[in-house]
């Protein structure tokens, strides 16, 4: 039904461009009155005002329908006689009624529930009846208020400007209150958390093993369980090993990216940059997936064989084969971003290093790289936030148990990772573990945010710098 | 009359298919200032940077001819770029310091050459060259600021003394004072007097008035060919050639 509305208005607003295209025009011919915008203003402005007051209108009506008619049919059914004691047995009645209505409900019906079935189709009738009475009102009001301003020869350009300025606000606030909405939520979330398990015993914790937390009631919890639930969830390992892995990638990353980034940048010919940039960011177009089992299945028990050579005991899930194919993946963004700043280095710098005689590594290493480094540095910030939200390799390949250790060869354990194996399978949304997953979540978010800003902060400064 | 520094002849430049200079043959003196003028794109430029080979920068840039400083051949392939380039300075149309600090800039070059071993004979590099830039009593209070701090004609002299640091016997400067207030260009040009008597000085500017000022020799360019060149005084005076004339008296360019 609602697509056939669209449809339908789409098709209305689109023939009144033409009409009110053509109609201003031969206004302005026949009365010979010079037209305060261009013809076509005029047209669009009668699409505007067709389509998007009925749009707008079909929309909220098609939210809040369903609710409203919900609480409808509850009411009538108790007022029949039909007995629910909580909210989620009226739900169960309100879905009963609806799979009647739709002819897929195969139980016993009795009169309540035939009755309230009569009556939710009789509603449903209704409202889409006169859902489709108050669109065509609305259409037909706006266009023959629009119809009417335009006789007026108004000024439809700055209200075409207008409106088309609402609707580009209207999307970024959408972006906007997504955002909000995710922080929010991860915000409420982890406050319940914090309520549980105090915020400090969470940071400065070296325990984490969320699977033992077993609470028979959350809202009582004696001082005995207390500590036994604290000892499930310090962070300290998490970040410990998070920052581990995001090390062993960065050792990886920076050197590799960067002496990319210079060649490219300085010494390849434009032939050669024109074929070996767009492989290099292939890379950052392989999926994380992909690295994870190229990680968790050829490097990790490539290391473990070697290893054995060697005499050590390897875990086929090591911080070591995660971090490197981590920094792997991240070598692009490094390579790519340090091009770049490499590149806006102005060429009357070089050139005045040049004319003193130093050679094209010298005018690099002291002239070219000193004056990127703030570029340089955000680009490997930008890398290490990466980094650290990066959650398929780990997943596949970092191991699970939350050593604390620095040992590259044994497996450790990620927030992300974390996050993952708390929420995947059966929750109930009540238990403590389920809700560290929020306060991980919003520590990690907190701290991508910084990076992102610090490293921001610094591409700006270069940039100023330059420009 | 001094003796002849650097001489070019029959140079000829590309750059890819387009010839930018043709055939020129100039003679330019030891401790004087010689001043090319003509119109954008005359080839002015691709002229003086053929003689520190700064063209060499420019993948598709070809230089064919000859150039000889002192009668030794410069433009050849086995010449140790590094060492030309301590002999021959340049100063660019906008002032380019290095993002360090005024001290850095100076040292940067004398490092590079592996002079001045000792921080003192650095600092002693330093004052020198600042002094003889003309710059030393305006930042000496303030060495470790940046340089891209200083105002635009003070860049400009550091420029000039990061050029003099490493002791050239040549200074090409490219429209030195395009960018500067008239009142930093009153002093660059002094300082350019001065500096004739120790360097050989090349300048290439769009103002009549600076040739006039500055030089003691006059090359008029126009569309990659040596038109015609002289005295000063001659070229501005009394040229031989009409077109240097139409020039000079702003009939086109």
């Amino acid at each position: 039904m609602n697509f056939v509305l669209i449809f339908l208005i789409t098709i209305f607003s689109l023939s009144l461009f033409f009409y009110g295209r053509s109609k201003t025009k031969s206004i302005s011919i026949e009365k010979n009155i010079k037209l305060n915008a261009l013809p076509k203003f005029y047209g669009y402005y009668l699409v505007l005002w067709c389509s998007i007051p009925s749009l707008v209108f079909l929309l909220i009506w098609t939210l809040f329908e369903p609710v409203i008619i919900k609480s409808i049919i509850i009411e009538t059914a108790a007022n029949q006689g039909a007995i629910f004691n909580d909210k989620n047995e009226a739900n169960l009645i309100y879905e009963k009624i609806k799979a009647i209505y739709a002819g897929t409900y195969f139980g016993d019906i009795d009169t309540i529930l035939k009755e309230s079935a009569l009556s939710y189709a009789k509603f449903i009738n209704l409202f889409t009846n006169s859902k489709i009475v108050l669109i065509f009102g609305i259409v037909i009001a706006s266009v023959i208020y629009s119809l009417k301003k335009i006789k007026k020869n108004n000024k439809a350009r700055d209200d075409v400007e207008v409106i088309l300025k609402g609707l580009l606000f209207a999307s970024s606030l959408i972006a906007i209150l997504t955002t909000l909405g995710i922080i929010f939520s991860l915000l409420f979330e982890s406050i319940k958390f914090f309520s549980v398990i105090n915020i400090f015993d969470y940071l400065f914790g070296t325990n984490w093993s969320p699977q033992r937390a077993f609470v028979s009631d959350a809202s009582a919890i004696t001082a005995a369980e207390y500590d036994e639930l604290k000892d499930a969830f310090g962070f300290i390992p998490l970040i410990a090993g998070t920052s581990f892995i995001a090390f062993i990638a960065m050792l990886v990353a920076v050197p590799i990216g960067l002496f990319s980034g210079i060649y490219m940048a300085e010494y390849a010919s434009v032939k050669i940059r024109r074929i070996s940039k767009p492989i290099i960011e292939i890379l950052a177009g392989i999926p994380t997936v992909v690295y994870g089992f190229f990680a968790a299945l050829t490097v990790g028990p490539f290391f473990r064989q070697i290893g054995e050579n060697l005499g050590l005991t390897v875990s086929s899930e090591s911080a070591l084969a995660a971090g490197l194919i981590m920094g792997i993946m991240i070598i692009p963004y490094v390579s790519s971003l340090s091009d770049d700043v490499i590149n806006s280095v102005p060429q009357s710098l070089r050139d005045g290093s040049y004319a003193v005689g130093a050679t094209k590594s010298e005018t690099i290493k002291k002239v070219v790289i000193p004056a990127a480094l703030p570029g340089i540095i955000g680009s490997v910030l930008l890398a290490v936030s990466r980094a650290i939200g990066e959650t398929m390799i780990v997943v596949m390949a970092a191991g699970l148990a939350a050593n604390l250790t620095i040992n590259p060869l044994e497996s450790t354990t990620t927030i992300t990772t974390q996050i993952v194996m708390i929420l995947v399978g059966d929750q109930e949304f009540d238990s403590p573990k389920t809700q560290s997953a929020f306060a991980l979540g919003l520590t990690l978010f907190i701290a991508t945010l910084v990076l992102n800003y610090i490293a921001q902060r610094a591409v700006k400064k270069y940039r100023e710098k330059y420009d | 009359m001094n003796n002849v520094k650097i001489k070019s002849k029959n140079l000829n430049v590309y750059y890819g298919e387009k010839q930018a200079l043709f055939d020129v043959n100039l003679d330019l003196n030891e401790k004087e200032v010689t001043a090319l003028i003509g119109p954008s794109g005359c080839g002015k430029s691709t002229f003086i940077r053929c003689i520190n080979r700064m063209n060499d920068v420019i993948d598709i840039c070809k230089v064919s001819g000859n150039i000889e400083i002192d009668g030794v051949e410069i433009n050849d392939k086995n010449l140790d770029v590094v060492s030309l380039r301590e002999r021959v300075g340049m100063v660019f149309q906008k002032p380019n310091p290095f993002p360090k600090s005024i001290y850095d800039n100076i040292s940067y070059g004398p490092k590079i050459h592996g002079k001045g071993e000792t921080k003192s004979e650095l600092d002693e590099i330093v004052e020198n060259s600042l002094k003889k830039a003309a710059l030393w009593e305006e930042v000496k209070d303030r060495l470790d600021e940046p340089g891209t701090g200083l105002s635009g004609g003070q860049q400009q002299r550091l420029c000039i003394a990061r050029a003099i640091s490493v002791n050239p016997e040549v200074i090409l400067m490219d429209e030195p004072c395009s960018a500067l207030d008239p009142i930093a260009t009153a002093k660059i040009e002094e300082l350019i007097d001065e500096l004739k008597k120790t360097y050989t000085i090349v300048i290439v500017t769009h103002s009549m008035a600076q040739a006039v000022r500055v030089s003691q020799k006059t090359g008029f360019f126009h569309l990659g060919k040596l038109i015609e060149v002289g005295k000063t005084e001659k070229i501005f005076k009394n040229p031989d050639n009409k077109m240097t004339q139409d020039y000079i008296t702003g009939r086109f360019g």
